[in-house]
């Protein structure tokens, strides 16, 4: 029974794993602690799996734990150090999609959501991901009201960081 | 500027090719690896603070020092103070277990925070009894010293020590020394205790102040 269950989640967390990467790159700014919070995303999403009876969609469910990971349980973020060689994830634009103004702007946008604060994160990974406000709302445990003068907040701040 | 958003949002959603893709042993591998998220780690530091209290007065040395006083009023306030001691331990051990319980990863952003600072709360709380109580019992024994002369006089060799310097000078500097002793230690031991508290909930604290400031 445990060895199906486990084959079962490794399966579904195999075939969803963008998910954990997305958030991962957006919390760490090197190879070692992007591994290291996926490990412990997993690590979390597999202890809470047997909780999770497929009342939501996998995918679902594994963005309120992936965040709550990465804001509130891990604990290593604070002292990471850049490394030179490495270019987070995020910042590999396909060059041959975009003219060169567009490229240019990405990875100033990119940057600058890299400079956000935790939560600020949080709002702008859900938000790109294409989730409505109320979902928002819940995943954080703030009003939906809240959460869209946040974003709205956040926008001004993106614009600021960008034209300063 | 909602253009530029729109353009992030649009590339966002097709990153995929440039993501790391681990296979399904690499993840099976990591099932069984050792968590070291904060709760973990305030479960860890819970237990040893819980039980640091407890063994110190386990050492050989302390009890001995206890047994010296043979005075059936000064061990009947001892008792008591003791029953009323382990009663409020039990309850907070009890409180801790059941708050610990609770915290789930399930919860939203916020719910999820409140529980981990509550729990965090109760051991705070907990600590704050127990130096409180350090203190009360370092008071209880300078008391007693000052005011029944038998307890002094039970201590031995005190004989010797009586020849050279008058009652009155040694109950003083007894009474002096346990209350400054009593001080110093659960300063020391209250300083340990906030420095770690302080590391272990830095990161928390400052999210959960700007998910606080949403609500404004």
């Amino acid at each position: 029974m445990n060895k199906e269950l486990e084959h079962q989640f490794v399966t579904e967390l195999e075939n969803n794993q963008n998910i954990v990467h997305k958030v991962c790159s957006l919390y760490t700014n090197d190879r070692d602690s992007h591994n290291d919070l996926f490990q412990e995303i997993t690590i979390q999403l597999w202890k809470a799996y047997p909780k999770f009876r497929g009342e939501s969609k996998f995918s679902t469910w594994m963005y309120r734990v992936a965040l709550n990971t990465a804001i509130t349980l891990y604990r290593k973020s604070k002292r990471q150090v850049i490394t030179q060689d490495y270019e987070s994830v995020i910042f590999k634009i396909k060059a041959d999609e975009y003219d060169e103004t567009q490229e240019k702007q990405l990875k100033l946008m990119y940057n600058a959501v890299k400079q956000l604060g935790d939560i600020e994160k949080a709002l702008v990974f859900l938000y790109l991901e294409d989730k409505d406000y109320r979902e928002i709302a819940e995943t954080l445990g703030i009003t939906e009201v809240n959460a869209r003068v946040k974003m709205n907040r956040i926008k001004n701040k993106l614009k600021t960081i960008l034209n300063p | 500027m909602m253009d530029e958003l729109e353009l992030l949002k649009k590339d966002w959603q097709k990153k995929g090719a440039e993501l790391p893709k681990l296979s399904f042993d690499e993840i099976q591998n990591m099932l069984w690896k050792k968590s070291s998220s904060i709760v973990r780690w305030i479960l860890i530091i819970s237990v040893l603070e819980i039980s640091l209290p407890q063994l110190l007065f386990l050492f050989p040395s302390i009890r001995n020092s206890m047994a010296l006083f043979d005075n059936s009023t000064f061990n009947l306030g001892i008792l008591i103070l003791s029953i009323f001691y382990y009663a409020v331990v039990i309850y907070f051990i009890y409180l801790f277990y059941k708050r610990y319980k609770e915290i789930s990863v399930l919860e939203n952003a916020k719910n999820l925070m409140d529980k981990i600072i509550l729990t965090r709360k109760t051991v705070f709380y907990y600590i704050v009894f127990s130096l409180s109580m350090f203190f009360v019992f370092f008071l209880y024994y300078a008391l007693e010293m000052y005011f029944m002369d038998d307890v002094l006089m039970s201590i031995e060799g005190f004989e010797e020590v009586l020849k050279k310097r008058s009652l009155e000078e040694i109950r003083s500097m007894v009474f002096w020394g346990v209350i400054l002793g009593g001080f110093f230690f659960t300063l020391v031991m209250g300083g340990i205790y906030f420095l770690l508290y302080g590391i272990l909930l830095g990161k928390l604290k400052s999210n959960y102040r700007e998910l606080k400031r949403l609500e404004i």
